[in-house]
């Protein structure tokens, strides 16, 4: 039964290749195509979510019946399991968007690549396996570099290919990564790696790891690596930008977290959390001063979204399980609260003809509810009480005092502060600045906005059971030796 | 130590001057293939070992007088995205050419902020 499983790669895989054949026949079905596979996609999100919740044992598909190392895994556990059904999830919000924001042709080839995009980020979340992980990268930067030219202007054009120069030396850092520790331990496979890296040569696994990081930095948009992120935020379209924010950067954090953990057995570790805090400290920073001084608010919101993955870095690098399940919290947070925020401002822009911060003024009056969803997004991001991301900062907080990293507050408190200031700014020019004519909202989008809205309200209101639920994704990566007791290695397990 | 080790990495390094320093974009994309070129050298002579041959199993070759198959079907399917990677690359060059009529990365730089 659990095989079917598969399907979650299997089913976006053949949508996408079945759509040149169905173009053919009927042009305008192509985007109804691409919700029905979304919606079939959130289906099977939703049952594995439910076999993994309630059985509490991950759900682990082994490729031709073969066992790790020979064959390939995957792994489903708990935090795959709740990412999936986000990605899917958000996906067929922004396949509904896309029916009304994307009027360019060749439709059929955003859809196929919208699919492409969505297959590559489960993969990443449900392998088990680090060759196969950099595999589903690739589809991943691949889609997303094609989807962020998809616009054919100039500016498109230069943001996708400042992504694809940083996404190229980013990938080939990661594969040295694979080399190094293939050349090592002599495997790929996550769980065989982790049980043997008691074994490994701690210089070389350190190298090994920190490429590993470097390359999958570029698609979790840290320091170094992320200067093409608001770029391409600004000029893919605007479905596009969302699945960016909601779970691209998602499921590279999640890698990154994984290939951490699994070498956590390796001596001198401490150091590559090390690096990765500074890392993501300094994300933080500039993402939050960039943000500060954009006119743009697709853009703004790109430099709050680097900001936000910053502090899901630091929670990651904490190296206690109270850290990782916070970062998974925020992680989810975020994922909601973007996705809405983009969704709300990709469809201003489309009415108004522009993200420019002064078509934002008077929106209040001219599209109410609209405004509203950014208003909801906007004060939950800055963490004010009784909205989601609230709780997620908390426990970030909590858990950076639990593992002696006192700063980390400061560093949080501060970035809130810097977030009220931009946000306030946005709200203001929003409900109390310029007139205008009421515009008629599409319904459907309106729906979707306010379905968002009460998910960041009802979280806000009651964190407990979904906080049980992050707690368990968290453990899936911190307790490594449950990964490898989970995975049915050859020549271990009976 | 593996001299493959050193020639790979030395083309690593030369890919990575060229991404960084030169102007025109199409020779920061050959910087980048030469980088993909490096990293595929260096993970075949991971998996090389010194006087044995290739891993098709025919007459007298036994697994033990072969070399490491892996390495090479992970280069193959790295070479495949590679190639992908720079084909979409090449097609946005294009596009860009088109926009801005220069293949200068320092005028290529109407988003700022």
């Amino acid at each position: 039964m659990s095989q079917y499983a598969s399907l979650l790669i299997a089913l976006p895989l053949f949508g996408a290749f079945f759509i040149p054949i169905l173009k053919r026949t009927s042009k305008n079905a192509v985007m109804p195509f691409l919700v029905l596979v979304t919606l079939i996609q959130t289906g099977i999100a939703a049952w594995v979510f439910n076999e993994v919740y309630t059985t509490g044992k991950p759900i682990i598909v082994l490729a031709g019946g073969f066992k790790p190392p020979v064959g390939i895994n995957l792994y489903i556990g708990h935090f795959a399991a709740l990412f999936v059904l986000v990605i899917a999830l958000a996906s067929f919000l922004m396949a509904v968007f896309s029916l009304r924001a994307v009027s360019i042709e060749p439709k059929d080839k955003y859809a196929m690549l919208f699919l492409l995009l969505m297959l590559g980020a489960t993969g990443m979340i449900s392998t088990g396996d680090i060759f196969n992980l950099f595999v589903f990268m690739e589809i991943t930067a691949i889609s997303a570099y094609a989807l962020t030219a998809y616009n054919k202007t100039g500016e498109a054009s230069e943001a996708a290919l400042k992504y694809i120069v940083l996404g190229g030396i980013g990938s080939s850092f990661f594969l040295v990564g694979v080399a190094l520790i293939y050349g090592s331990l002599g495997t790929l496979n996550m769980a065989h790696i982790a049980e043997l890296a008691h074994l490994v040569n701690p210089t070389v696994a350190k190298a090994g790891l920190a490429l590993l990081i470097f390359g999958l930095a570029v698609e979790a948009e840290q320091f170094p690596l992320n200067a093409w992120a608001p770029d391409a935020y600004q000029e893919a379209p605007h479905p596009v930008t969302a699945m960016f924010s909601a779970f691209v950067v998602k499921a590279s954090l999640y890698a990154m977290g994984r290939v951490i953990y699994i070498l956590s057995a390796v001596e001198g570790w401490d150091s590559i959390l090390r690096l990765l805090i500074i890392l993501g400290t300094l994300t933080v920073i500039i993402g939050e001063m960039s943000a500060l001084r954009q006119s743009n608010v697709k853009r703004m919101f790109a430099y709050s979204s680097i900001a936000q993955v910053g502090l899901i870095a630091v929670g990651l690098a904490l190296g206690t399980q109270a850290g990782l399940s916070a970062s998974v919290f925020h992680m989810f947070n975020h994922a909601i609260v973007k996705a809405l925020m983009f969704l709300a401002v990709g469809y201003v822009a489309l009415e108004l003809g522009g993200a420019e911060i002064s078509k934002f003024e008077g929106l209040g009056k001219k599209m109410p509810i609209t405004a509203f969803a950014i208003t909801v997004g906007a004060v939950s991001i800055i963490g004010i009480p009784l909205f989601n991301v609230f709780w997620s900062k908390v426990q970030l907080i909590l858990a950076a005092l639990n593992a002696q990293y006192t700063w980390v507050v400061a560093l949080i408190l501060g970035a809130s502060l810097v977030e009220a200031t931009y946000y306030i700014r946005l709200i203001h020019a929003m409900w109390f600045k310029g007139e205008g004519e009421k515009v008629k909202e599409s319904n459907v989008l309106a729906l979707v906005m306010l379905l968002l809205v009460a998910l960041i309200i009802v979280i806000g209101i009651y964190p407990e059971p979904f906080w049980n639920a992050m707690q368990k994704a968290g453990s899936d990566i911190f307790d490594v030796a449950q990964y490898v007791k989970n995975v049915p290695l050859l020549g271990v397990n009976p | 130590m593996n001299p493959y080790y050193f020639a790979s990495i030395a083309l690593i390094l030369i890919g990575l001057y060229a991404v960084l320093t030169k102007r025109n974009v199409l020779k920061i994309l050959v910087g980048l293939s030469i980088m993909e070129t490096g990293v595929n050298l260096l993970l075949i002579s991971v998996g090389y070992v010194s006087g044995r041959s290739a891993p098709i199993l025919s007459e007298g070759i036994t697994p033990d007088r072969a070399v490491d198959p892996i390495p090479q079907a992970l280069v193959l399917t790295a070479i495949v995205i590679g190639v992908a990677t720079t084909a979409m690359a090449l097609s946005v060059v294009i596009n860009l050419y088109e926009r801005y009529k220069t293949l200068n990365v320092e005028e290529i730089r109407r988003l700022r902020g």
